[in-house]
């Protein structure tokens, strides 16, 4: 249990079906239909472009509604299409970095990070964001804007601002992207420091063997929507184009 | 109260007006997945294509005695609507509600939708988010907003002229007073009172155009939905 009394090593169980219209210029109709559990610590998202695997965190997030199924944190029900209960996603607890960067350009990099922690009171949330400044290593960039910085810098703060929350999951949705063979190495370092350090159900899609291999404690494979393989570490897969 | 003085008055109130009112109706319609919500853009757009003077007569007929707004007025503080200042601001409102709404729904829409995904991710209410993303960076809307509303009202002749009529330090603002003038062939008065109201107009577009500029986007312009 964490200071506030939340289950920190409690599982995240999806069980949805979600289905997209075909509407749209280049949109093909889509059934997300999966049943997973998510143990604490690193899982890969593994599959093609159109897997589901956005889809997915998406739904987890509550930026999605499932058609139907449930999806839970523990004993905690975030969605249950059964029992009517839908968690607004801003009080679902969920840290989630997106694929590509939505730092707020009109606020420093201190503030970004302080933007979900603002509750907290004054002197105890200053001294989360110097901490989790120093543990990513961007401490000298608290007074920039995000405009003001490189980024990879800007990827940094992104994680740091997800994780200054002590979310109860996190979702990453390839969050490297673009970025050189250095910095992805800095940011598995912070990772692999983080998941050390807490333990909860981190889910990870990438298209990168590399990156999947130096990370991922499970690997999830997925194509056309649903689930075809799952596997402790990253295999080859049983598809090429993985 | 002067001509002019009675212009910008009526100009300041109707801006200050329209923010607090334009605001939650451009949230709505910025951010709405209601179908039917092209019919309410279509009723905010219509004093973009009507003349005055229709507006300025349904106006008219809602404040006269028989209206509902005249008859409402009359009980709730003992006079009429038509020919005050009450009403001169109120017809006003209306006839400027696309200059306040547009713009504003123009810089709704423009705020990054993954800024606002990462606000609720991050545990802000729909209401902290409105407060903390998206109004800071809609702040060039707001002005050009505000300042469009200040100069429209300040230009406008035919609804003051239905509504008001022209009662000196009542509702004779200034394109009034420039009408009489010219009608009196008192043209020195009214070349003096135009060259005003020219100037002020100047400026304030120079404002609209200069924040636009700032903002590096165009978020809309008087004449892009004439």
């Amino acid at each position: 249990m964490d200071a506030v009394g939340h289950e920190i090593t409690a599982p995240l169980l999806v069980r949805v079906r979600k289905s997209r219209g075909g509407a749209g210029a280049h949109r093909q109709p889509f059934v997300l239909d999966v049943s997973l559990e998510f143990p604490a610590g690193i899982t890969i998202l593994f599959g093609p472009s159109g897997a589901g695997k956005s889809t997915l965190l998406d739904c987890i997030a509550g930026l999605l509604r499932p058609d139907t199924g449930s999806i839970s944190v523990g004993k905690e029900s975030l969605f249950d299409s059964a029992a009517a209960v839908d968690i607004p996603v801003h009080q679902r607890r969920i840290g989630y970095v997106f694929q590509s960067l939505a730092l707020f350009p009109h606020l420093t990099v201190e503030e970004n990070i302080g933007y979900g922690i603002a509750d907290l009171p004054a002197a105890g949330k200053q001294q989360r964001i110097d901490e989790i400044l120093s543990a990513f290593r961007v401490a000298e960039l608290r007074r920039r804007k995000p405009s003001e910085i490189s980024g990879g810098e800007a990827q940094r703060v992104e994680l740091a601002r997800s994780l200054v929350t002590d979310p109860r999951v996190l979702l990453l949705d390839e969050p490297m992207t673009g970025l050189d063979d250095d910095l992805k190495a800095h940011i598995i370092e912070d990772l692999r420091a983080w998941r050390t350090a807490r333990n909860i159900p981190i889910l990870y899609v990438t298209h990168s063997k590399s990156e999947a291999r130096a990370l991922g404690d499970h690997c999830v494979h997925m194509h056309s929507g649903t689930t075809v393989l799952e596997t402790p570490q990253l295999s080859p897969g049983p598809s090429a184009g993985f | 109260m002067s001509p002019l003085w009675l212009s910008l008055k009526l100009a300041a109130c109707v801006a200050s007006l329209l923010l607090v009112i334009a605001t939650p109706i451009a949230y709505w319609l910025a951010y709405s997945t209601w179908r039917g919500k092209f019919l309410l853009e279509a009723v905010v757009a219509l004093p973009l294509v009507l003349p005055p003077t229709v507006l300025g007569f349904y106006a008219l007929l809602a404040m006269g005695p028989a209206g509902p707004l005249g008859k409402f007025w009359n009980a709730a503080f003992g006079h009429g609507l038509a020919f005050t200042f009450g009403g001169l601001l109120i017809a006003s409102v209306f006839y400027s509600f696309p200059f306040a709404v547009q713009p504003l729904m123009g810089a709704f829409e423009s705020v990054d939708g993954k800024l606002l995904n990462a606000s609720a991710i991050l545990g802000a209410s729909p209401w902290r988010t409105f407060c903390s993303v998206i109004l800071p960076l809609s702040l060039p809307g707001i002005v050009t907003a505000v300042v469009l509303c200040f100069a429209h009202t300040l230009g406008e002749f035919g609804v003051v002229l239905m509504v008001g009529g022209s009662l000196p330090g009542v509702t004779r603002t200034a394109s009034i007073a420039i009408y009489d003038q010219v009608q009196s062939l008192e043209y020195g008065q009214a070349n003096r009172m135009a060259l005003v109201l020219l100037l002020i107009s100047f400026a304030v577009l120079s404002v609209v155009y200069a924040v636009n500029r700032r903002a590096g986007r165009r978020l809309w312009t008087p004449w892009a939905t004439k």
